[in-house]
């Protein structure tokens, strides 16, 4: 194809492309987004693996995340240490996954993980919560918090433990065709 | 560890089984970090070439060529959908209004966005095999060129390529026994093979579009969906961010209110009330929509005498040929206010109801419109005494289509600037407009139908259509940017693009097909002027061309496709009875998957 990059070899380019949902040109491209966040501290040649990891204050200043209420728990969920520290590999796993080819049980499962704050497989009341006062920047007074999770659980809950499992979550996920498109940043 | 361990083998044999893609599919759909995947993806190579080096002499020559043949498929696909990457123009102004309006307004961008490059496609085509062979072999033009013509259509572009009356019947070779290129048999066979692939191409797309969204709407319902996943992750804009978080909240307080409000039981004389106020709005819906087509019929006849009595060629005729157009898109622009003022009044149960009922009147009229001009060409037009038909119809089509795209603009301008203006000087209580996405996708599935009508009259109409959607675009958008504040109602963003889809399919696609289909099998052509001039209907062209083809014996096997399966009556019987089978089979399939899902999940609860 003539593509004269020096950046990865032919091969770490193949094995992006079969991981990824992205094709060489838009690997490409994200790799220099994921540089321009530090250009001092990402090499421009990535054939000798170097291992290299941006701190979450920068990853969360992109503008396509700064104002999202969940920049926090997506950077989690898909850092390799959950400390929302990521590698090139992380970043380009984070928007192969928001991206629209990005198929819908992979898509649950992540925002699954990304709802599910204190990272016991659950969504319990206390993750909703914090999903709902993230969702209304904390406008809405504890007691009505409380009764939209139990209205939530109540509806959602398919086994009847109280709390929503990956299950509950992806049979909820089925009746929203809009998640597809919701779930989703453009870059 | 070791089950872990042995899960791990039992998948990599899996994937090592797998064709080349699934196998690619199945890696990138793995819900694990990307080191993982790569190890995995490692290992199955690893696993294949120690496979194919046991197996390389158990593999017959062909299958070995069969498998060389894919994969050289897949890397050349690969490659061409790269260079596709192409049309990923106005990805960033796409991008910039996800960001502060979300994905409800986005979608009516990307479905503008789908048509134009539809529209390109169409014009690639119809300008390569009709148009440039016509400038070849073109007369020379002796009228002369004033500036209304832009907007009439008529005079000086009378004798261009812009219509049909231009083209010649003849075939065009340059050099004397050199290749000759047959206008007929190339105007009717590319009108017909691009309708053919359109029709392809707006199948797969709906059924695509089908398969991602589809619900069954009466299991749409719920908080707990509304919840996890109404956050738009596509917003990036802090202030349309903080817009959003303020919606949510008011809504999730109306909600939690609202819970009493639908235990209301209506009396008897209530619900009849009720009943008798719909009725009443349906009623005047459907006469204002008669009355609007009886108005456009009778100012059509009007018209046509117009053109029939010989050219004035003076301002004043000039401008009576946009008396149609322009009540036509007047109509369009007005009546649909109207629609919604009776929706109003109509109180519905649910705002959802009020979107769905006033779109269905909007698209109802749209219809009767459309089908009432295209009853009028076909019928009046065609057997009325003007010297060329065809191209009258062409400029009819010209001329509607560039009021409605003048009309576009203009409703732009007053339904969103000067409202704003309004909204924020004068009556602030009503603050910004919102972008009414119904409306602006019907105007454009409009639009598409006419040109489609239009290209058998007017081969160059999509490279018009073209432009003005480009220009559209851009002035939607800046309007928007300047005028609109994002939505506060939820759109049902997936099921109302399916839905568009289908509009364009059903009543839009399949209408212009049989419109086109009637006017090629049935009418017929003028006698002095187009492509067709003097055989008794369009399609006599092919026929002759068949029975000129039975005296080769080389094209025998043409002619016996064209008797035993394009025009047997028994092939499509039998096609059609193939397609319903194959749709029932799916449908049981289906079925019967939602009978097991059911069993599992009860199994899991067990």
């Amino acid at each position: 194809m003539g593509n004269k990059q020096t950046i990865f070899t032919p091969e770490q380019l193949d094995a992006y492309q079969d991981c990824t949902f992205f094709t060489r040109k838009e690997i490409l491209r994200l790799f220099y987004r994921y540089r321009d966040l530090a250009p001092q501290l990402v090499p421009l040649d990535y054939t000798d693996k170097p291992d290299v990891t941006l701190p979450y204050e920068l990853i969360g200043s992109m503008p396509e995340l700064k104002d999202n209420p969940f920049r926090q728990r997506i950077a989690e969920v898909f850092s390799e240490d959950g400390d929302g520290n990521m590698t090139l590999d992380d970043f380009l796993d984070m928007f192969s996954v928001l991206s629209e080819m990005a198929p819908r049980d992979l898509k649950a499962y992540y925002a699954f993980k990304i709802y599910d704050f204190n990272n016991d497989d659950y969504i319990c009341k206390s993750d909703l919560e914090k999903t709902v006062n993230k969702l209304t920047r904390n406008e809405l007074t504890p007691e009505e918090v409380s009764l939209v999770c139990e209205k939530v659980i109540y509806e959602a809950d398919v086994d009847n433990d109280g709390k929503l499992s990956l299950e509950d979550f992806q049979h909820m996920i089925v009746r929203a065709p809009d998640f597809l498109s919701t779930f989703h940043i453009r870059i | 560890i070791f089950h872990g361990f042995y899960a791990e083998e039992v998948l990599v044999g899996n994937l090592a089984t797998m064709s080349t893609s699934e196998r690619i599919k199945a890696i990138q759909k793995m819900p694990e970090t990307m080191k993982k995947k790569r190890e995995t993806r490692n290992k199955v190579l690893k696993e294949i070439t120690k496979k194919s080096r046991h197996h390389s002499t158990q593999f017959s020559g062909c299958t070995q060529c069969l498998q060389g043949a894919v994969l050289s498929f897949q890397r050349f696909g690969n490659t061409l959908s790269e260079y596709f990457h192409l049309l990923r123009f106005w990805h960033r102004t796409l991008k910039i209004i996800g960001a502060e309006f979300g994905t409800s307004v986005l979608s009516y961008f990307i479905f503008l966005k789908w048509l134009l490059t539809f529209n390109i496609f169409s014009f690639l085509i119809n300008c390569s095999f009709i148009t440039v062979p016509q400038f070849i072999a073109a007369e020379p033009n002796n009228l002369s060129f004033t500036g209304l013509e832009l907007f009439t259509g008529a005079g000086y572009f009378q004798q261009t390529v812009l219509y049909y009356g231009f083209y010649t019947n003849a075939t065009i070779s340059k050099i004397e026994n050199g290749p000759s290129y047959n206008m007929q048999l190339a105007y009717i066979f590319t009108v017909g093979i691009y309708f053919v692939i359109c029709f392809l191409i707006l199948l797969f797309s709906m059924a695509k579009s089908f398969c991602r969204n589809f619900v069954n709407p009466q299991t749409y319902s719920g908080n707990a969906s509304k919840l996890l996943c109404i956050w738009d992750f596509n917003i990036t804009n802090e202030k349309a961010v903080k817009l959003k978080q303020k919606n949510l909240s008011t809504q999730i307080k109306e909600d939690l209110t609202e819970v009493n409000r639908e235990v209301l039981n209506f009396s008897a004389t209530e619900r009849v009330v009720r009943i008798v106020v719909h009725l009443v709005s349906w009623i005047a819906s459907l006469g204002t929509a008669v009355a609007a087509c009886a108005g456009v019929y009778f100012l059509s006849i009007n018209n046509l005498k117009l053109f029939v009595k010989g050219h004035k060629n003076d301002l004043e005729s000039q401008a009576a040929m946009l008396v149609l157009p322009i009540v036509a898109s007047l109509l369009n622009a007005f009546i649909p206010f109207f629609y919604s003022w009776l929706g109003h009044l109509e109180k519905f149960r649910t705002p959802g109801h009020h979107v769905y009922i006033t779109i269905t009147r909007n698209i109802i009229l749209k219809i009767s419109i459309v089908g009432i001009l295209c009853y009028y060409w076909i019928n009046i037009v065609s057997a009325s005494e003007s010297q060329c038909w065809e191209t009258l119809v062409g400029q009819d089509i010209y001329r509607l289509v560039l009021v409605d795209f003048i009309f576009c603009l203009l409703g732009s301008f007053f339904g969103e600037f000067l409202r704003r203006i309004i909204g924020t000087t004068v009556c602030v209580s009503r603050g910004l407009p919102e972008f009414d996405i119904g409306r602006n996708v019907l105007d454009l599935i409009y639009a598409q139908t006419l040109t489609w009508i239009g290209i058998l009259f007017s081969p160059l109409l999509p490279g018009i259509q073209m432009i003005s959607f480009s220009i559209v675009f851009f002035v939607k958008k800046v309007s928007l940017m300047m005028n609109c504040q994002p939505p506060r109602k939820v759109w049902r963003t997936a099921q109302m693009t399916t839905s568009f889809m289908f509009l364009l399919f059903f009543p839009s696609f399949v209408g212009v097909l049989s419109v086109i289909g009637v006017t090629v099998w049935r009418l017929k052509p003028s006698e002095e002027c187009g492509p067709f001039r003097g055989l008794p209907s369009m399609y006599a062209a092919v026929s002759k061309w068949i029975k000129i083809l039975e005296n080769y014996t080389a094209s025998k096997w043409v002619v016996w496709i064209y008797h035993n399966l394009i025009t047997s009556v028994l092939f499509y019987f039998i096609l059609s009875t193939v397609a319903l089978i194959i749709t029932y089979l799916y449908w049981q399939i289906i079925k019967g998957r939602k009978t097991v899902t059911k069993l599992l999940r009860k199994q899991i609860l067990n």
